[in-house]
């Protein structure tokens, strides 16, 4: 079944006030709902008009929101490692490798995995309070860089998986020809083996992310009547399609802004389309937000997740 | 003095045979070390501008990895001259 929802589209088409507008219509309807932004830079507190931070906070009866603290999440991880590291190694070897995490926060791809650790946190230890859990997203550069990470993440750790057995089988060969070997003193199992054991645990994490992405969400584009954010959005659909992670549905957001021509394009059209009017009054309260009226977007979220 | 004997018999035996255990094991020994270093560049080359796994894996592995890390080291020691150890280990003058 679906229980999770994500919103994805160019910068700027819409993608948080169509998620709260959907999240609102959900914990309207009697779901409970935890809503979730991913965005570094977080809009979601204003859309929603109260102040939100890395934990739930009850914005109405039904609907709790938070915005995710990547920052906090890079942190905590690093200690971890640092702290792992530290207990693990005997020697002044620690002191070198050590001085490597202050830089680590910002090496490439930490930011990323940082996201899928907070998407993780919130799939496994929060949603199993509410009935549908749903992310806003950063736009589309991040969000389809940390939705690809579960399968080139996988990759790599089917190949080193690979390195491993074959290390763990010759550490076995040596060991049975030759018991005195220093080898022997080596771990030469797999279940011994703690970066057997790692790889294997990082692997199941791995997959259980990709599993997520791919099986039981829900994932919408939202589009602007304009050509730009339409073509994002049908890279957004290639890219998830190399990923082997389905999209769901097309919002087409701020229909009337202008006049200029625009097209839907083939490829996105034969997907479900949901249209959203402009508002020229601007949207300032959660009562405008749920005006915007995303009860058929939400129906058709219901009944797919039904048959899944 | 016949137990002396066989004493001395059995040590020459053991000590003959573990040569023989060395000698057999080489080859392997030095092939594991090298799918060891491997293994160790792979989860390590992000620090030295090599192709690597993000690094946040490498992050959860490299804890785990002191006795890669000391073949690493030692390898490189080696790496000046990485035929002559060949040679060496295949008994080639």
């Amino acid at each position: 079944m679906h229980n999770t929802a994500f919103f994805l589209g160019k910068g700027g088409v819409g993608k948080t006030t169509l998620s709260c507008a959907f999240a609102l219509a959900l914990a309207r309807n009697g779901k409970k709902v935890l809503i979730a932004s991913l965005d570094p830079a977080h809009n979601l507190g204003d859309a929603l008009k109260t102040s939100l931070n890395g934990e739930p906070k009850q914005v109405e009866p039904n609907l709790d929101a938070l915005e995710v603290d990547l920052a906090h999440w890079v942190d905590t991880y690093l200690d971890e490692s640092r702290a792992q590291l530290k207990a693990t190694y005997s020697y002044n070897l620690t002191l070198n490798l050590d001085s490597f995490f202050g830089i680590l926060k910002y090496s490439p791809g930490t930011e990323e995995y940082a996201m899928l650790w907070a998407i993780e946190d919130i799939h496994c230890r929060l949603a199993p309070s509410y009935d549908f859990v749903v992310f806003d997203t950063p736009p589309t550069a991040l969000s389809l860089r940390f939705l690809s990470l579960p399968a080139i993440s996988g990759l790599w750790v089917a190949e080193l998986t690979k390195l491993r057995e074959k290390i763990l089988q010759r550490r076995q060969t040596i060991t049975r020809l030759n018991p005195e070997s220093p080898v022997a003193a080596s771990c030469v199992d797999k279940s011994d083996d703690k970066v057997y054991g790692k790889l294997g645990s990082i692997r199941a994490r791995l997959s259980a992310l990709g599993a997520l992405f791919s099986k039981q969400s829900f994932l919408s584009v939202i589009v602007n009547p304009d050509n730009l954010s339409v073509l994002e959005a049908l890279r957004i659909k290639e890219e998830l399609s190399r990923l082997g992670i389905p999209l769901s549905a097309v919002c087409v957001n701020k229909q009337g802004v202008s006049d200029a021509a625009w097209e839907q394009t083939a490829e996105l059209g034969h997907l479900p389309q949901f249209s959203y009017n402009f508002s020229r009054a601007g949207i300032s309260t959660r009562d405008e937000l749920t005006a915007i009226g995303a009860e058929s977007l939400m129906r058709y979220f219901l009944e797919e997740g039904k048959k899944k | 003095m016949s137990t002396q004997f066989s004493k001395v018999l059995k040590a020459v035996v053991k000590t003959f045979t573990q040569i023989n255990r060395e000698k057999a094991t080489g080859m392997l020994d030095f092939e594991l070390k090298e799918l060891e270093n491997i293994f160790a560049l792979l989860i390590l080359g992000g620090f030295v501008g090599l192709p690597s796994p993000p690094s946040p894996i490498a992050m959860e592995l490299l804890p785990y990895m002191e006795r890669e890390l000391t073949i690493l080291l030692a390898r490189t020691d080696l790496s000046q001259d990485p035929l002559g150890v060949l040679t060496g280990m295949l008994e080639i003058d």
